[in-house]
């Protein structure tokens, strides 16, 4: 399709400027003026939403298709979330507004932080971080910090599981750690002797995902926590699998020190194409003086935001993070109580294990247990015939439904990771069942077909390599005008 | 309640079709000591209740009872209607990251035109699909910076950078080992360019200036990054997008790396995010740029599409060895920034930035006349300045707040930082300017 650069016409508009009319006789000096032209298309009201609207259909989104995409917990986005996040009295605020001004807002941080500290068995927060990887670089700051404070330098090691998020190697990189990578067993958990083997003195923590992103929940997590503990290191917990144990089992009580959420994975905030996020962070009393800025808290008075605090790890997003994402996600939580989130799990546990069981026929089971909230494959039964997991999952998009996560953990063989939630319906399901079993079926018969797809999508396979050899990045509005 | 879609028919079905009698079965990998009772009575609200909960919070927030002045890094700009028209559209707002590129054209091709008027805007060569915000947008720019000098260790950073965004780069930069240096202010407000001579070595891997900086000045950018040039420092300059509109490129610059937060084009205040922080660069440094980048390729039958690429930069592929840890990005933020710099346009976007100035300027000009205000700095602001009162500043704001005013951010016990967009007609700043009269 066209690019928006691609349809502008000479002096065609969308634009007005409030009280035009209004002169005022000053003009930048002209050192202080731009030389070069302005580059951006012309274009009218009804050509812009045009635009965008067909872009929009060549778009699948939860709304349209089922979109399995392990680890990334795709379930409904409740418009109601939707109506909350543009009432004027949340989007009209300014972040540096005085605190008497927006004392619905601070209350609404303050009652979040401490209803997501009992989720998960914690006893203080902070919702500043913008997104996941931002909420993991928080916690591993906070536990830099509190080793700094200790007078202890020589704890320069993360320790992280083969099987994690490559956000977590990436973030303590950043944070300037070294990573040990520890093997994954055959059952999918972590081995205590190879564990034993790796802490030392030079440990700082260990980022752990919990049920991992295998959908194993550990079952010698507190030996872990244990061990990591007493080498003086802290126990940092990846909340991006959160959906699988709310109110059944608590990062707290099995022993993390620090956690993140991902409020637009397991409380449901629209995803938009890649974000905006948002990854609160959570610690004990342990790690508390150490969250990042700005604070709210309360007194006699009402809510106060701190805005500097000499123990803090300081700032880690401009204002308070995304609030109109973490908004949300609070009323998200609010309509489902306690009980409600409890029965996210359940459900979402349960349709994995279901989809698990009627697929398992058709690949290779790594961990054929009882899974939690999501579940690996190994595509590889078919490779003599010439199919990966690339083509099942490029073929899965010409039966209407988005496909699983693949080649993620890098650590199986031609990995599907599939993640239902709780959402769905078992006919949704059944039908992605149905899908599979027509896809091994064609494999069998005329491969091609699933070696050529997608066919049915608005493109067929896409030449990555080419972009990345030859890249285009940019589209520039050709003179003349 | 709940938005789950089977009741007992169909879990009694599942459960029977994996051979398990009951839920709790299925958390048996959980140690016994670790799993918690059911709650009780706590069922939630109904989304009736649930929304008038918001509302109720809403009715707490007074500010936006207020003629708003309050910048600093969130300003109150139009939003065109079309914008949330197009962020709402449910292809848009509920899709993941465009892993499976066949099925997600739509919001791939959106970032690559994301990126085309990022360029377009700033004169850059490549730009990413976005990070957080403008604060993470120059701690990521820093490090690049570093990633292209390996083997320097200092940063020189602009005293009147946004001292948000300066928090947020002291953040990143902590436990790493890089020395920051600041860039002292002459009197009128612009940095001190002998400094830069003196401190701008060998060992420097990038300077830092925001333009205009915190205080709106429109600052000596070139000539800085000019000095800089002798010894290949990286230049950073970080900017309102809006000001790109009339006031020379982050290219004309001599910038190497141009960043800043999208938030004055298309976003709303919401009390300090959503927002969209750009990063454009030089392309030679495309393979230090944090983050998504969209390229443009074909497909078997030779048709146009876009893919994420580059992704050799990237936490799922590289782990460690990434350019950053960055994951989820702003997205559907960066599209609301891409259809209003879509429809302001070329002749648009000159207006408005034209039209931020020329308030700001005419406010700024009618205050100094006012016995008891003073006009610190005197060099040229775009659509933020600083204003000095001979009052007390808590009594100044107070005055303005009973006349549902809120003046501007206090920058110390004299003076205010006041913003002044295209919102605002001249009867409201004229209305400004009596108050003003009335407590100077």
């Amino acid at each position: 399709m066209n690019t928006i650069f691609e349809k502008s016409q000479v002096k065609q508009r969308a634009f007005t400027i409030p009280y035009a009319s209004e002169e005022y006789p000053y003009e930048l000096p002209p050192e202080l003026q731009r030389q070069s032209p302005l580059l951006l298309p012309e274009i009218s009201e009804i050509d812009l939403m045009r635009h965008f609207s067909n872009l929009a259909q060549r778009n699948m989104g939860i709304d349209t298709n089922f979109y399995p995409l392990g680890s990334c917990t795709m379930k409904l986005n409740p418009r109601v979330n939707e109506v909350a996040a543009a009432l004027p009295g949340f989007v009209r605020t300014h972040p540096l507004a005085p605190e008497e001004t927006v004392q619905g807002n601070l209350e609404l941080i303050n009652d979040f932080i401490q209803f997501l500290c009992k989720l998960c068995g914690m006893t203080a927060g902070s919702l500043t971080p913008n997104a996941g990887a931002q909420g993991e670089f928080t916690g591993i700051q906070m536990i830099a910090a509190f080793h700094r404070q200790q007078g202890d330098f020589q704890r320069d090691e993360i320790l992280i599981p083969d099987n994690a998020h490559g956000t977590n190697p990436a973030t303590a990189a950043m944070a300037g750690f070294k990573t040990i990578s520890i093997p994954t067993n055959v059952e999918g958990d972590m081995n205590l002797n190879d564990l034993r083997h790796l802490v030392s003195n030079k440990t700082a923590g260990l980022m752990l995902t919990n049920p991992n992103t295998l959908g194993v929940f550990s079952s010698v997590i507190t030996d872990i926590a244990k061990i990591i503990h007493d080498a003086g290191g802290f126990l940092y917990y990846d909340g991006a699998n959160l959906n699988s144990i709310m109110n059944i089992a608590q990062p707290g009580k099995m022993g993390f020190d620090v956690m993140h959420i991902n409020l637009h994975k397991t409380f449901s905030t629209p995803h938009g194409g890649g974000g905006p996020g948002s990854g609160p962070v959570l610690c004990n009393d342990i790690l508390k003086p150490f969250l990042p800025l700005p604070q709210v808290y309360k007194d006699r008075s009402g809510y106060h935001v701190k805005w500097e605090d000499p123990t803090s790890i300081g700032q880690v997003a401009t204002f308070h993070g995304n609030f109109g994402i973490y908004l949300r996600a609070y009323l998200y939580a609010k309509l489902h109580g306690n009980y409600g989130l409890r029965r996210i799990s359940e459900m979402a546990v349960l349709n994995a294990n279901y989809l698990k069981s009627k697929i398992a026929p058709y690949f290779t089971v790594p961990f054929p247990q009882t899974c939690m909230h999501e579940f690996v494959v190994q595509a590889d039964n078919y490779l003599d015939k010439g199919v990966g997991a690339l083509d099942i999952a490029k073929r899965i998009l010409d039966y209407g439904m988005h496909a699983p996560t693949i080649y993620f953990p890098l650590i199986i063989k031609e990995c599907m990771l599939i993640e239902p939630t709780e959402s769905e319906s078992k006919a949704t399901l059944d039908r992605f069942i149905q899908i599979i079993e027509a896809i091994t079926f064609e494999i069998n018969g005329d491969p091609s077909v699933v070696k050529n797809a997608p066919q049915c999508t608005p493109v067929t396979r896409l030449d990555e390599v080419r972009a990345a050899k030859q890249p285009i990045l940019k589209h520039i509005l050709t003179e003349p005008f | 309640m709940d938005f789950i879609s089977n009741k007992y028919p169909q879990i009694n079905a599942m459960l029977s079709e994996i051979g398990i009698e009951k839920i709790d079965d299925l958390f048996a990998s959980i140690p016994v000591e670790l799993r918690l009772h059911a709650p009780q009575n706590d069922d939630g609200l109904s989304e009736y209740e649930g929304l008038r909960l918001m509302e109720n919070l809403t009715a707490k927030n007074t500010f936006p009872s207020y003629e708003n002045y309050l910048g600093g890094g969130a300003y109150e700009h139009y939003i065109p209607a079309i914008v949330s028209a197009i962020t709402s559209k449910s292809e848009f707002l509920t899709s993941y990251t465009p892993y499976q590129a066949e099925a997600s054209q739509g919001m791939l091709q959106a970032i690559f035109e994301f990126q085309s008027s990022i360029c377009a805007l700033t004169g850059m060569d490549v730009a990413n699909a976005s990070v957080y915000d403008g604060a993470s947008a120059c701690a990521e720019a820093i490090l690049m910076a570093f990633r292209h000098h390996k083997n320097r260790n200092k940063i020189l950073v602009g005293q009147s950078i946004n001292p948000r965004y300066l928090a947020v780069i002291k953040t990143y930069l902590q436990c790493l080992d890089y020395q920051m240096v600041y860039i002292p202010n002459k009197k009128e407000g612009s940095i001190d360019l002998d400094f830069v001579k003196k401190e701008a070595d060998h060992t420097t891997a990038g300077i830092l200036l925001q333009n205009p900086n915190y205080f709106g000045i429109f600052d000596d950018v070139k000539a800085c990054f000019e000095i800089g040039k002798q010894e290949s420092i990286i230049g950073i300059v970080c900017a309102d997008p809006i000001v790109y509109g009339i006031a020379p490129s982050a290219r004309e610059l001599l910038a190497d790396i141009a960043v800043g937060d999208c938030q004055p084009l298309g976003l709303p205040l919401e009390f300090g995010g959503p927002y969209a922080g750009y990063m454009a660069c030089r392309q030679d440094m495309v393979r230090q740029l944090p983050g998504r980048i969209v390229g443009e390729t074909v497909d078997t039958n030779g048709e146009r599409g876009f893919v994420l690429t580059l992704q050799a930069r990237e936490q799922h592929i590289r782990r460690e060895k990434a350019t950053s840890n960055i994951c989820t990005n702003q997205a559907l933020a960066s599209l609301a920034s891409l259809v209003a710099i879509l429809w302001y346009g070329k002749e648009g976007m000159k207006k408005l930035a034209l039209a931020n100035f020329q308030r700001a300027a005419y406010l700024k000009n009618e205050l100094q006349k006012i016995s008891g205000i003073t006009i610190p700095y005197a060099r040229s602001t775009f659509n933020e300045f600083v204003v000095e009162y001979k009052t007390a500043i808590d009594i100044v704001i107070k005055h303005f707040q009973q006349k549902e005013i809120q003046p501007g951010i206090r920058l110390n016990d004299r003076s205010l930082l006041v913003a002044v967009t295209e919102t605002k007609s001249k009867a409201q700043l004229n209305r400004y300017l009596d108050v003003a009269k009335e407590i100077a």
